[in-house]
């Protein structure tokens, strides 16, 4: 039972948003919904860990470790994000930048977008995590795409429709792809199957024959998969769509789509891979996958070196941050696997966290132009501007922060493993970005300000900072042992172990 | 046997119309008139239909019945009309201005099925060679063609309307793709993947429909205000 009600959770907190006439209701709906959602994933945690695998509706929803830590960081991602977007959403109504003004009903009509498509966004997500059906999951990670093309026209700006035309257009495409891959895999299985049932789809029936799937389909099959989920992670070259559009998208938004829903596409490539590597050898996806893992970290030192605009520094970051995971992939066995999902943990904690406080210092100057904030936003700003540096400190892997310790490992399975060239470049290209980001980030905090009010303290925006901080900072220390176990044995299902 | 028993008719009735679905393909490409273009669409899409039926006649796949009347109603008819609704509502100039001038086009279309065929060649496993995998063999070969110069008329078009014509095009590729390979993906799958085309397909279309309001224009090499 407890795996369809994740999945309705949201449903009904979407369809609730989309009929509310008031602004209050749907704020509570969202913030009811989505603590409720953090209940039942810290549930679902606590069952597979004992259980191991859980299986609803007729196996047509599995739940194993790797699925459970994606839907607890979606959950918690969700859950700061709708704390922070009630105050985001009422700041932006008091400075009136809603498309046609913002009089009480063309306020609540654009609200409406945000409140009733977030829980949908949501809830495709989850339903990546939790089908077992690749197919299921394909259709799911397209509808996490159409259910948020209209956040990022939210603003309705010029910008913001390129910037959703290119997500909308390059995502069909990349998608395209990934089904084509689905059909091969399908057809790869076809012959030792023999069935034409749902269930043949299945991952968890595919992967204990996957060793005699056809290789030459499987192989073309897998390049597909990695060009196309590759896509939705925004690993390069196909990542120019990510930069436009987090940086057009409501922040909340944003912060979603850096952190969540970059894991529901590592998470399908990750289905494909375990998959890939039980028919071929390790070899052939890790060296694509490397490839692709070290381009993406590569193509984005030069544009957090010189970006002008800090959500779109965050963007590149982002891009950077698939990159490495990428390159765990890629790395495989059992400590790039470790490094993976550890390193998806802590990142995503923290790039939520890095948007909303980004969200709080554009909301407050109404700019996210470097060039026109003078700098020190540590004094006018005093909260969210000392979370802001500590957190770029803490994404770009500077101990005692999380990150570091998740880099590390992944640096040190590419040396165990003998990819000497593809460590030494992780390393550079750290370098540059931690160059760059603490550069650019310090400058904008640190120094002089111009003259002005403190802010006071805002009661949903900081506080939902304040939650993430708080576990960032605890997580940089001390990871709880269910917590430990459950980034394990998810690790164990990466590379195969289990 | 009378010949429509005879499953070689079968497989030839569907090679016959995979060959037509790639001459429209190659037609769409050259053919410059967006209505033309909508409606080719929706030939192509009818033919896929009629192929999915043969399939399932051939085979006895009852469920591959569904799957070729899902598509003979949203691809060949619901799509076709909302398209050429959208095209009316923003009273656009009637034609496509492509980068590359029709006979090039062709040309490269050309190219991109003879790729096509050397990938499907490598996939042809012929020591299976049951009757089931060779009625496969030719149209996939065809169905990587139409994926490929699907993406090809994606990138040689500058109007938001006509880059999703060939998105939808390049999708009708993997529809045969499914079909021949697999005789159809799952019925639940297929029924996911139409509606999350016709969701697509009304999503981009009303972005489509904003972006002429805002920038008077459909021309997406105009959307470039966002950089580095």
């Amino acid at each position: 039972m407890l795996l369809p009600t994740i999945l309705i959770v949201p449903l009904a907190a979407g369809a609730l948003s989309f009929v509310a006439r008031r602004r209050r209701l749907m704020e509570s709906v969202n913030l009811v919904a989505f603590a409720a959602l953090f209940i039942l994933a810290v549930a679902l945690v606590g069952q597979v860990l004992r259980a191991g695998v859980i299986s609803g509706w007729n196996g047509f929803l599995h739940a194993d470790s790797l699925s459970a830590l994606v839907v607890l960081l979606t959950a918690f991602v969700g859950l700061v994000c709708s704390i922070y977007a009630v105050g985001y959403f009422r700041e932006d109504e008091r400075n009136q930048v809603f498309e046609g003004g913002s009089a009480g009903a063309i306020a609540v009509s654009t609200l409406r977008k945000y409140y009733a498509l977030t829980p949908l966004f949501v809830f495709s997500m989850l339903l990546v995590a939790l089908a077992d059906n690749l197919g299921v999951m394909w259709v799911a990670l397209e509808a996490t795409t159409l259910t948020s093309v209209f956040l990022v026209t939210f603003y309705g700006r010029a910008t913001s429709l390129e910037a959703a035309w290119k997500y909308a257009i390059i995502g069909g495409v990349g998608l395209s792809m990934a089904l084509l891959g689905t059909i091969l895999t399908y057809y790869s299985a076809h012959n030792i199957l023999a069935t034409e049932t749902l269930a043949s789809l299945n991952w968890s029936v595919l992967v204990t024959h996957a060793a005699q799937f056809d290789k030459t389909t499987m192989k073309l099959a897998f390049i597909l998969i990695l060009l196309g989920y590759g896509t939705k992670a925004g690993v390069a070259p196909m990542h120019t769509w990510k930069p436009d559009a987090y940086s057009e998208a409501p922040v909340p938004a944003a912060a979603i789509l850096s952190s969540a829903t970059l894991n529901c596409a590592l998470y399908g490539l990750v289905r494909f891979y375990v998959l890939a590597s039980r028919c071929l050898d390790g070899n052939y996806p890790g060296r694509l996958l490397l490839l692709f893992g070290v381009l993406s970290m590569g193509i984005s030192v030069p544009f957090v070196l010189i970006q002008r605009n800090f959500r779109r520094l965050l963007a590149y970051h982002t891009i950077d941050h698939a990159g490495i995971m990428v390159t765990a992939l890629g790395v495989g066995g059992p400590l790039g696997a470790f490094g993976l999902t550890l390193h998806m943990t802590f990142h995503t904690v923290a790039k939520s966290l890095l948007f909303l406080c980004a969200g709080t210092v554009f909301q407050h100057f109404r700019t996210d132009l470097f060039g026109k904030i003078k700098g020190g936003a540590i004094r006018l700003l005093p909260f969210a501007g000392t979370v802001f540096f500590m957190a770029t400190l803490a994404i770009v892997g500077t101990p005692p922060f999380s990150l570091f310790q998740s880099e590390f490992v992944i640096l040190r399975a590419a040396f165990t493993a003998g990819h000497y060239v593809s460590a030494v470049l992780f390393v550079v290209f750290g370098v540059g970005i931690f160059a760059g980001a603490v550069l650019h980030v310090g400058g904008l905090v640190l120094g002089p300000s111009e003259p002005g009010p403190v802010a006071p303290w805002y009661p949903w925006r900081d506080s939902a900072v304040l939650l993430s901080t708080a576990v960032l900072v605890v997580m940089g220390f001390w990871l709880p042992t269910p917590m430990f176990d459950l980034v394990r044995s998810a690790a164990g299902i990466v590379s195969g172990a289990q | 046997m009378i010949f429509w028993q005879d499953p070689q008719f079968g497989n030839r009735l569907i090679t016959m119309m995979a060959a037509l679905v790639l001459v429209l393909q190659i037609l769409m490409v050259a053919q410059r008139s967006i209505v033309g273009n909508i409606r080719g669409f929706g030939i192509q899409s009818f033919l896929l239909a009629s192929i999915a039926a043969t399939i399932a006649y051939f085979n006895h796949a009852t469920q591959v019945y569904i799957v070729a009347a899902l598509t003979l109603v949203f691809k060949a008819i619901v799509l076709p009309l909302i398209l050429e609704q959208l095209v009316e509502r923003i009273q656009i100039r009637q034609e496509i201005e492509p980068f590359l001038n029709a006979p090039l086009s062709v040309i490269v279309s050309g190219l991109l099925t003879l790729v096509a065929y050397i990938v499907a060649e490598s996939l042809h496993r012929p020591e299976q060679g049951t009757a089931q995998t060779s009625l496969g063999h030719n149209t996939l070969a065809v169905a990587l063609a139409l994926f490929l110069i699907g993406f090809f008329m994606m990138l040689n078009r500058r109007k938001a309307l006509t880059q999703i014509l060939g998105l939808l095009s390049l999708e009708n590729g993997l529809f045969l793709a499914a079909i021949s390979l697999t005789y159809g993906m799952p019925l639940l799958i297929e029924l996911g993947i139409t509606f999350d085309l016709l969701v697509a397909v009304l999503v981009l279309g009303v972005l489509v429909y904003r972006i002429r309001e805002t920038f008077d224009s459909m021309d997406v090499s105009k959307l470039s205000r966002l950089r580095g």
